[in-house]
């Protein structure tokens, strides 16, 4: 009871203190969340997953006062746009209406007021989507001190200052999943970030997101724990180390059932079992509520992958990495899993040596959904290119390689349905290029995410349009 | 000495391709768009390769000469092979396995007598992977966490043994300063050189002795020789790693002086010009800020990785801007790939470049004409010309765009086959 009302109190003045704020930024026209702004309740409000999709300048996560130079009506004019779902428009335009793409076509029926953007000779296309980064975690993306931690949040970790997001949102990157590390059999769960840079914290957040949860295999926790002379050495123990844990999960859920059961019975004396922050995250797992993000290289692995999944009832969303894919792709497209991979990484261990800059057409081919990721801070900036090597090795069409870095990503991460292509109804996340973006030589101009510019080339400095420079 | 040290370069190389040009088969190439590289582009044009060079390059009317086999490359581009002025090709195999790996030796931060000719795996799967891309020479560099770390190998991505593809063997020696040769960074356990003075101090005690050791050897040769030849003595004890330090010290050969930032590019400058050493500068990823002093110094910079990251505080463009700033002042530069298993991504760097400002005939000749300059295998290499050696590349569009996919690879006027480990595996599981 105490507890409540404390609660309450710090609800009235987080409004207060909202209300304060937004006088202060719109008295100062500031496009920071000021201090006062930060809503205390806002961390656990903006958890992925829960509740509906908030809109930046509606209501909770963000408590921040919509910055006034958002405009709600823009429309993109003149340039091509590559749709990813329905082909190429020459010289089209884009209406975008409260941060959504309300039109698109070779015309719009935009309100007179609109701002404009001037698109012609450029390339449009939606903002880059990388389903595997681990950027903007400083030096926290492995809690390497026991092969299951489903429970490590790497929201907890999250560096939304780090000038990283900044370098990917100029290659065009939009949209992110920052991943727990490959130490652990079991790793962390992600969160999916818009690049907002300059922004808060929570305003970084995908709202509505779904929760991923990082599983590894191989030589990575091989390594770290056999080093150790622990368990798991080899691949026999990483697996059953798996095994074991969703084992003692399922028993978890049972004795929570089982009181449960005593509870609704009306059985007075039902004790109810331990909390457990790890079994309830396996549990999670077990209840379908994470995408399984599995990190991957040998086909060996991933048919055994598949088979405990199978075995306690779960679904793998993506293998990742996934070098060796082309030799079992017809097995994983059958499941639904994607293959989310590098054009040609090669060579750097064992479990890497029969990767070939095919794997990617070569799942296509056998039906797998197919991404093209980074793991890189390096490569997030230039997925474009990346994209563009999989029309050099297996003439994949123009669509099937953007696809590769916009919907199929936006699938992996559970957000197809907001963003990943130019169509109606989806998030105003879009980048404008100076050259064809499959090729070596574009350069994005402007990056848009919900409907706001947030990487502009043509400006002096950075180019960002939300951070002060003496940041 | 520029002169003496690129006479004795020529010929070394010479040597080496006096090997080739046993191939008899006359290959016409027709209909393609010849980027020459040294004089512009020629449209519907013929190259002619024949005794392993190319004795022939011109427009449509260009002689074919009868029982020539001809490849029609209408629609295609035709460039000069590719060269790659840093990898460690045949020094690694699996990077994560020890046993596999030849690329430093590091028991000592000077080791100029360590060749990396004397480790080169000629049948590594690693450049038959590269060559399908278009590289057909490239640099052979050990890795770079000592000082001197030993002398870099030229050499051709073709060959039936090692010998075959070492075309200059110790053709350069890298010199690096980029703060990263120290052995440990543990105060308390500090051991000789832990700092930058440490490691400068080192460097210049190493080519002093080397100095030294050279002038007892001339006075031993000059009494020896002399009146007093009775009274000479014993030669001078022989000394591999100081007798490896001459050649550069006379400025024979070109050191390739491995720094990142401003001060240390300085830094090592200053050691250079301190010895009269001749420099190819590498890296400079952090150095815009003296540019203009790289420039008046008239020496060529492999130029990157491009790729590396910004400092926190420089807009995100920082580095990939940097070929196009060099190329601007007047300074030559090349591309590498700085690694061994994606040497087949070298065009690409060249072409991202571009998209920063670097113009595009200027980033393929930085991975042709200019390296082939730099390390003095220009008579040879680096443009297709009449008399040069028949490395050429045929592709399906712009050799520096990722999406181009190259159709045909020849190595001193003969077809290389587009196969690898990993067109086998495409090929047993693609169907």
């Amino acid at each position: 009871m105490e507890r409540r009302s404390r609660c309450v109190w710090v609800m009235l003045l987080g409004v207060f203190l909202l209300l304060i704020g937004s006088a202060i930024a719109q008295q100062q026209n500031s496009q920071q969340p000021s201090p006062a702004s930060q809503n205390p309740q806002s961390p656990e409000k903006a958890t992925p997953g829960e509740g509906k999709p908030a809109r930046s300048g509606e209501s909770a996560p963000s408590m921040k006062p919509e910055p006034a130079s958002a405009p709600k009506d823009v429309v993109i004019k003149g340039g091509t746009l590559l749709t990813v779902t329905h082909g190429r428009i020459e010289n089209g335009s884009i209406y975008l209406h409260n941060g959504k793409i309300a039109a698109i076509g070779k015309t719009v029926n935009a309100p007179a007021g609109a701002t404009v953007i001037d698109a012609t000779g450029k390339w449009v296309m939606p903002g880059i989507i990388d389903a595997h980064s681990h950027i903007a975690l400083r030096d926290d993306v492995n809690e390497p001190t026991n092969p299951v931690t489903p429970h490590m949040m790497m929201k907890d970790a999250f560096d939304y200052e780090d000038r990283a997001i900044y370098r990917a949102l100029a290659g065009g990157v939009t949209t992110s999943l920052l991943l727990h590390g490959s130490a652990n059999m079991i790793g962390g769960q992600a969160i999916v970030i818009k690049h907002k840079y300059g922004l808060g914290r929570d305003e970084l957040l995908f709202p509505g997101a779904p929760q991923s949860i990082k599983f590894a295999s191989g030589e990575n926790p091989k390594r770290v724990y056999g080093s150790r002379n622990q368990l798991p050495a080899t691949r026999m123990g990483n697996f059953e180390v798996m095994r074991q844990s969703f084992q003692e999960a399922r028993e978890y859920m049972r004795s929570w059932d089982d009181y449960e059961a005593k509870v609704k019975k009306g059985d007075k004396d039902a004790a109810p079992p331990k909390k457990d922050l790890k079994l309830e995250a396996l549990a999670d797992v077990l209840r379908g509520k994470l995408l399984v993000q599995i990190h991957c290289y040998r086909a060996d692995e991933m048919l055994t992958e598949m088979s405990i999944a199978k075995e306690f009832g779960y679904k793998i969303r993506a293998f990742h990495h996934s070098l060796e894919a082309y030799k079992v792709a017809d097995k994983i497209a059958a499941e639904g899993i994607a293959v989310a991979t590098w054009p040609d990484w090669w060579g750097f261990k064992y479990e890497a040596w029969d990767g070939i800059p095919w794997n990617a057409v070569i799942s296509l081919h056998k039906g797998a959904r197919v991404v093209i990721k980074s793991d890189s801070e390096d490569v997030t900036r230039r997925l474009n290119t990346e994209a563009g090597k999989i029309i050099h090795y297996g003439n994949v069409s123009e669509e099937d390689a953007l696809k590769m870095i916009t919907l199929n990503p936006a699938w992996v991460l559970g957000v197809d349905e907001r963003v990943g292509s130019l169509d109606v109804g989806k998030d105003a996340d879009i980048t404008i290029w100076n050259n064809y973006p499959l090729g070596s030589n574009a350069l994005v101009d402007k990056a848009i995410i919900d409907g706001e510019v947030f990487f502009d080339r043509s400006l002096p400095g950075t180019g960002l349009t939300h951070l002060k420079e003496a940041q | 000495m520029l002169k003496r040290s690129l006479v004795a370069v020529v010929l070394l190389a010479a040597a080496a391709f006096a090997q080739s040009g046993e191939k008899s088969e006359v290959i016409a190439l027709r209909g393609g768009k010849l980027l020459t590289v040294s004089h512009g582009t020629i449209e519907h044009g013929v190259l002619v390769m024949q005794n392993g060079r190319i004795s022939a390059i011109g427009g449509a009317n260009t002689a074919i000469p009868k029982g020539a086999k001809v490849i029609d490359v209408t629609g295609m581009t035709v460039y000069p092979g590719l060269i790659d002025s840093e990898t460690h090709l045949g020094l690694t195999e699996v990077s994560a396995d020890r046993m596999t790996n030849d690329e430093l030796e590091p028991s000592d931060e000077i080791m100029p007598h360590m060749h990396v000719a004397d480790a080169f795996h000629a049948e590594t799967a690693l450049i038959p992977v590269a060559r399908i891309n278009g590289i057909t020479n490239a640099i052979v560099a050990p890795s770079e966490g000592d000082t001197l770390p030993g002398q870099d190998a030229f050499i051709q991505l073709d060959g039936k043994s090692a010998p075959e593809m070492l075309l200059v063997r110790d053709i350069a020696l890298p010199l690096n300063f980029t703060g990263r040769q120290r052995r440990n960074q543990n105060f308390d356990q500090a051991k000789f050189p832990f700092t930058r003075m440490g490691m400068a101090a080192q460097l210049r005690q190493s080519l002093i002795d080397a100095q030294d050791y050279e002038q007892k050897l001339n006075a031993y040769e000059k009494k020896k020789s002399g009146p007093d030849a009775e009274k000479a003595g014993a030669p001078p004890k022989r000394d591999l790693k100081l007798e490896a330090l001459l050649p550069y010290l006379h400025g024979q050969k070109p050191v390739v002086l491995a720094a990142e930032e401003a001060d240390d590019v300085q830094t090592a400058m200053d050691i250079a010009k301190e010895f009269h050493l001749r420099v190819i500068f590498n890296h400079l990823t952090h150095a815009s800020s003296i540019l203009d002093k790289v420039a008046a110094s008239g020496f060529p910079v492999i130029v990157g990785p491009i790729y590396e990251q910004p400092k926190e505080s420089e807009r995100y463009d920082a580095v990939f801007r940097l070929p196009a700033e060099m190329q601007k002042r007047g300074i030559k530069i090349a591309f590498a790939s700085f690694d061994a298993h994606q040497v087949r991504n070298l065009p690409y760097a060249a072409g991202y470049a571009t998209a920063f400002g670097l113009p595009p005939e200027e980033a393929l000749k930085a991975i042709t004409l200019n390296p082939a300059q730099m390390w003095g295998v220009d008579k040879d290499l680096g443009s297709l010309d009449t008399g040069k050696v028949a490395n050429v590349v045929v592709a399906n569009g712009d050799p520096l765009d990722v999406r181009t996919d190259v159709k045909h690879v020849f190595i001193d006027g003969a077809e290389v086959p587009l196969v690898n480990k990993q067109t086998e595996l495409r090929d047993r599981y693609w169907k």
